[in-house]
Formats: C-alpha cells, sequence, structure tokens
C-alpha cells in the first residue's frame, strides 16, 4: 500500500514536468500547426545557457532566470523568422523535415559551446524530502510540479480571455479567415514559438535542477511525445491529464519490471494510443474530404 | 519528360528505355567502368568513406521509396537498419547460414518488422506517423539493448565477413565490389519500381490518399507494401554494414542516424532516383573530411574555445545545410541537377 501510494505520488510529480514541456509542444501546434520535434534540443540548449549564466559566469540566481527566459524569448523569434516562416504554405513533410534540422542544429551548437557532455546548475530547491500522507516526496519535485501547474493555469487563462491567446485559437480554427479579419497571422505564429522555447526553457531548468544536464533531456523530449500523443496535440487539458499518467505509468512500470522497463514505457504507449485511438483523449478527430 | 532534341522513339520498348540516346549509353558505361575501376587509382584509404557511402546509398534508396514516392515518413530507419544487422549476425554466426540466405532473411526480417510498425499509417498520417516511428526506433533498439540471450546487449556481436561460394570478401576492396554490386541492383530495382503500376499508386497515395482511394487503389495494401519495401532495402543495408564492420552492437543505430538518413533524401531530392545518390554522397564525404581533416586543424588553431567543441561542428554544419536546402531548393539536388542537364542539351543556345 505504502509502495503504491510512493508511487502514485512519484508519479503524479514527474509527470507534471513531462506535462510542461508537452504544453510546449501543444503551443505551437494549436496555433501555426507545425510539429516541433526539435523539444528535447530546445530544452537542452535553455539548460545549458542557465548553467553558461549561473555556473560559468557566476551570476546571481534571479538575474540567471531572467537571462534564461530573455534568452528563450530570442531563440523564440529567431526560430521562427529565419526557419519556419520561409516554409509557410509548404507540405507538412517539410514542416516536419524543418524540425529535424533545427534538433540537430541546436544539439551541434550545444556540443560547440559546452562539450563537455554533463553539467550540474546549482540547487534551486530544499533537498529534503517531505512527508505526504504515507510517500515521501523529494521537495523539488513537488516545486516542479507546483510549477507547472501554475504555467498550465497561466496559459490557459491567456488563451481564454487575452485578445492575442484569441487570435492564436482563431489561428488555429482557420487561418485564412483570421487573416481577413486583419489579425496579423505572422506575428501570432512567432508568439507561439516564443511561448513554447519560454515553457521548454522552464521545463529545462526545472528538470536539470534536479538532476544533471546531458543528453538525457534530448530523450526527456522524446518521452514528452507520448503526453502529447495520448492527450491529443490540440488540447492544454490533454497534456495536464496525460502528463501524470505517463508519469504514474512509468514510475510502476520501473517498479514492478525493473528500471530498464521504464524507459520503455512512453514509447509502448505511444504505439498503443496511435493504433487504437489516434487521436489521444481530448484531440479532435480530423475528418477528411478530398 | 525532357528528352534530347531529335529524339524520337517508334516503339513502346524505346519510349520506356530508361537510357534512350547514345550519348547516354556512352556516359553511363564510362560511369559503370569509373566507378567500378575505383580501386586501380583511389588511395585505399579512401574506401572506408566510399564503402559506407554504398552501404548507407543502399538504405536511404529505401527511404526514398517509401517517404519519397508513398509519402510514409519513417524516422526510425536506423531501428530498421538494426534489425537487418543482427538478423546477419545471428543467422550467419551461429547458425552457419550462407552470405546471401542470411541477406534476404535480413531484408525479409526488417521488412516484417517495418510492417508491424506501419499499421498504424492507416489511420494516422503526417506528425503522427512520425511520432510513431520514433517510437518504433527506441522500441527496437530498447530490445536490441535488453535481449540480452540473443544480442548479448551492450557487449554486441562479431559477425563473419560475407563469403560467396568459398570466395571471402577479406578486404576493403573486395567489399567494395560486393557492395557496389548490391547497391547498383537496388537502385536499379528501386528505378524501375517508380516507374511501374506499384510506383504510380505510390505517387497518388503520396499525393492524395483519399483521392487514390476513390480511383480505386488499395491504400492498405500500398502503404504496407511501401513500409515492408522501404525497410527490406535497410535490411539489406543493415546486413551489409553488419557484415563490413564485423562487430555491431545497437549503438550504431542511433536516432541521429535514422534523422541524418533522412537529411541525405531531403538534401538529394525526395522521390527523385538520383537524388538519393547524390545526398548520401555529399553528407557522407563532407562529414568525413570535417571530421577526420577540419575538426583536428580547428582543434589546434583555436584555442580559446572549450577543447573537444569541434564534436559539434558536425551536427551543426549538417543541420544548416538541410534547414537551407529546405527553405532554398525544397526539392534538393536532383532538381539542380536536371536543371543544369536541360541547359547543357541546349547549350550554346538558351532556348
Amino acid at each position: 500500500m505504502e509502495l503504491l501510494i510512493q508511487n502514485i505520488v512519484t508519479g503524479l510529480t514527474i509527470g507534471m514536468i513531462y506535462a510542461l514541456i508537452a504544453l510546449g509542444f501543444a503551443l505551437i501546434w494549436k496555433s501555426s500547426g507545425v510539429a516541433n520535434l526539435a523539444l528535447g534540443q530546445l530544452v537542452l540548449i535553455s539548460s545549458w545557457f542557465t548553467y553558461g549564466m549561473l555556473v560559468q559566469l557566476k551570476m546571481p540566481f534571479l538575474i540567471g532566470m531572467l537571462l534564461t527566459i530573455a534568452f528563450a524569448i530570442i531563440l523564440g523569434w529567431l526560430i521562427e523568422r529565419l526557419a519556419l516562416r520561409p516554409l509557410i504554405g509548404q507540405p507538412i513533410l517539410s514542416l516536419i523535415a524543418v524540425t529535424l534540422g533545427l534538433a540537430y542544429f541546436l544539439e551541434g551548437l550545444t556540443a560547440f559551446i559546452w562539450p563537455q557532455g554533463q553539467g550540474y546548475l546549482p540547487k534551486a530547491f530544499s533537498q529534503d524530502s517531505i512527508q505526504i500522507g504515507a510517500a515521501m516526496v523529494q521537495q523539488e519535485l513537488l516545486w516542479g510540479a507546483v510549477i507547472s501547474l501554475l504555467l498550465f493555469i497561466l496559459l490557459s487563462l491567456f488563451f481564454k480571455y487575452h485578445k492575442m491567446g484569441i487570435a492564436m485559437r482563431a489561428t488555429a480554427d482557420d487561418q485564412l479567415a483570421i487573416q481577413a479579419c486583419a489579425v496579423p497571422v505572422n506575428r501570432i505564429f512567432s508568439m507561439s514559438w516564443i511561448f513554447a522555447c519560454i515553457v521548454a526553457a522552464t521545463g529545462g531548468i526545472l528538470i536539470s535542477s534536479i538532476a544533471a544536464i546531458n543528453y538525457g533531456l534530448v530523450e526527456t523530449g522524446f518521452k514528452s511525445f507520448s503526453v502529447v500523443i495520448l492527450g491529443g496535440m490540440e488540447s492544454f487539458l490533454g497534456c495536464i491529464v496525460a502528463g501524470p499518467i505517463i508519469g504514474i505509468c512509468e514510475t510502476f512500470g520501473g517498479s514492478l519490471f525493473g528500471s530498464s522497463v521504464k524507459e520503455l514505457i512512453p514509447f509502448l504507449i505511444i504505439i498503443i494510443v496511435i493504433m487504437f485511438k489516434p487521436f489521444g483523449l481530448f484531440g479532435e478527430e480530423r475528418i477528411e474530404r478530398i | 519528360m525532357s528528352l534530347p532534341c531529335g529524339t524520337r522513339n517508334y516503339s513502346y520498348n524505346t519510349d520506356m528505355a530508361i537510357i534512350r540516346t547514345k550519348t547516354q549509353w556512352v556516359m553511363f558505361s564510362l560511369f559503370l567502368l569509373a566507378l567500378f575501376t575505383l580501386p586501380f587509382y583511389l588511395p585505399s584509404s579512401w574506401f572506408d568513406i566510399v564503402n559506407s557511402i554504398g552501404i548507407i546509398v543502399i538504405a536511404v534508396v529505401g527511404l526514398n521509396i517509401l517517404m519519397g514516392y508513398c509519402g510514409q515518413l519513417s524516422l526510425g530507419h536506423a531501428g530498421f537498419m538494426a534489425v537487418g544487422a543482427y538478423t546477419t549476425a545471428i543467422l550467419s554466426q551461429s547458425m552457419q547460414m550462407p552470405f546471401l540466405v542470411s541477406l534476404i532473411c535480413s531484408g525479409l526480417s526488417a521488412g516484417l518488422i517495418g510492417l508491424i510498425f506501419g499499421i498504424p499509417s492507416l489511420r494516422v498520417k503526417g506528425f503522427y506517423l512520425a511520432i510513431s516511428t520514433i517510437a518504433a526506433q527506441f522500441i527496437i533498439i530498447w530490445v536490441l539493448k535488453n535481449w540480452t540471450g540473443v544480442t548479448h546487449g551492450a557487449n554486441g556481436l562479431d559477425v563473419m565477413q560475407a563469403s560467396i561460394g568459398g570466395f571471402i570478401f577479406d578486404s576493403e576492396i573486395k567489399q567494395f565490389f560486393l557492395i557496389f554490386s548490391v547497391a547498383a541492383i537496388s537502385v536499379l530495382f528501386a528505378t524501375n519500381l517508380a516507374r511501374s503500376r506499384i510506383g504510380r499508386a505510390f505517387i497518388a497515395v503520396r499525393d492524395n490518399d483519399l483521392a487514390a482511394a476513390v480511383m480505386g487503389i488499395n491504400i492498405f495494401n500500398y502503404k504496407l507494401l511501401g513500409f515492408f519495401l522501404g525497410c527490406f532495402f535497410a535490411g539489406i543495408a543493415g546486413s551489409l554494414y553488419a557484415q563490413y564492420k564485423g562487430h555491431i552492437s545497437y549503438e550504431d543505430f542511433t536516432f541521429q542516424q535514422s534523422i541524418l538518413y533522412i537529411g541525405m533524401l531531403i538534401i538529394g531530392g525526395l522521390g527523385s532516383s538520383i537524388g538519393p545518390i547524390f545526398g548520401t554522397i555529399i553528407i557522407e564525404t563532407l562529414q568525413k573530411l570535417l571530421t577526420n581533416w577540419v575538426a583536428p586543424w580547428l582543434e589546434q588553431t583555436i584555442t580559446f574555445l572549450p577543447t573537444g567543441f569541434s564534436s559539434g561542428l558536425n551536427l551543426m554544419l549538417f543541420g544548416l545545410v538541410f534547414i537551407l536546402i529546405l527553405i532554398f531548393e525544397p526539392r534538393g539536388i536532383a532538381r539542380l541537377w536536371s536543371l543544369f542537364k536541360g541547359s547543357y542539351r541546349l547549350w550554346p543556345f538558351s532556348y
């Protein structure tokens, strides 16, 4: 029983961080219909940037964080402006492929500037575990979950009430119609990339302050695709529901069948979901016409 | 289809031929001659590059059938190659099968695994399919890593060099003839496949699968056939890779490699028979040049950057070329090549 609760709580908190990264994916997909496969690499490069600011240049924590956010904003803007905008109207294959190229480029860039392959951020949160009912939880995991939840609520509110958010949803619905209403679609695309990069950077800082900065962050990005697929790509709610589900499945699989199975579970979930319920829990089913 | 001036066809056979004029015949024979006499004038240190180009061409040709003609994205091609490589290792090492049998079996086993992971393509496409093939890559590698009874996990497997009828391919140059014979057959097969009923059905499915279904093309069969053929070639390439290297482990078939093959295909030109060859030669040569010569030189000359920075150079440059090609020439180098051919045919007149 104790093990059960322990697994559930650990899975929930880890899953919330997956959900956060998946949120960055859903943002871009929702507004511009581009599938961003460079998710893990965005997380990786922003974590390394934080490392560069906090450890190599020895900045104070707060300023380092602000600089990382600024870096994420610039990165998102540059990516949209230089790589994605020239490809508007191209087939989906090109759009997927360009994010793959981007993934390669960003990975190369991190290896170029930080070739050491492994780095540690200063711990932002207390290392003690706290007792929740019968389960012990690491405090930093809990903080990660809380921050993810906060960001999720903020983003949902933004999409629901803010003018820009409404315009973004409208763009996702019908690009031509929204252009006819004189909404600058280009700006909306670049806003969504900027948001996605900020979310990825936040997720990156959270994960890498808990564990280390290394290539594993890219694999975390891949695992987040299972969240996206299970939750349905159009849905923020899907992300925040599916994230903990994946996290719980992972910790249970890990404790039942050994830790090597743990890495496999997100990918098995992807295959199962795509075979039986391809549009996920909350995704919209697309009906195609000729 | 552009044809040289003054060439007229008087029978269906001449109309369908790949090589039509005397000049083309001469050029083609010269090319083949130059290719297969390569060992006489190329320094032998180059043969590891040349041989790996030959192996990768086969894999990318398979990817071209799947992605370029059938329009189904596969981000797990290196995983399917791994299936072929391990099949060869197991068949030739522990069961003492002749090489040709294990070559074909590798292709078939990779094709079958490809069929399984191709099933989602019947319901989803585009990004969903991309994700499911990413999952395929990771699941295959996970199985190879953890099924230690058969695959020996991280230790990998030793593979004998290929031998056909007592003739052992035990040097780089002998390997060269083996690899390039298989590669030539693969390219010829793929070229002809694209012109057949199957190839046309693939193209119809790629351009609009609903419309293709309405026209009476069985999408179920053709999508799965696309996956089978694409992965069959990957398996063949994996098999050749295994016996060429002599030792394989799951670390040889990473996800980055899958992306690299897609990159080669797109840089070369999707849906053209010559594209995969261009793409592979250019990217593979560039990468080898970078890692063997440029990177050490940069490490020595530039001292203010942290040591080891050049390992990122390769990835960065490839990503950059990939993005630039997608933006400026989405149909790849094959299109530049056909533009060039069109202009030299008319030279010196511009019309």
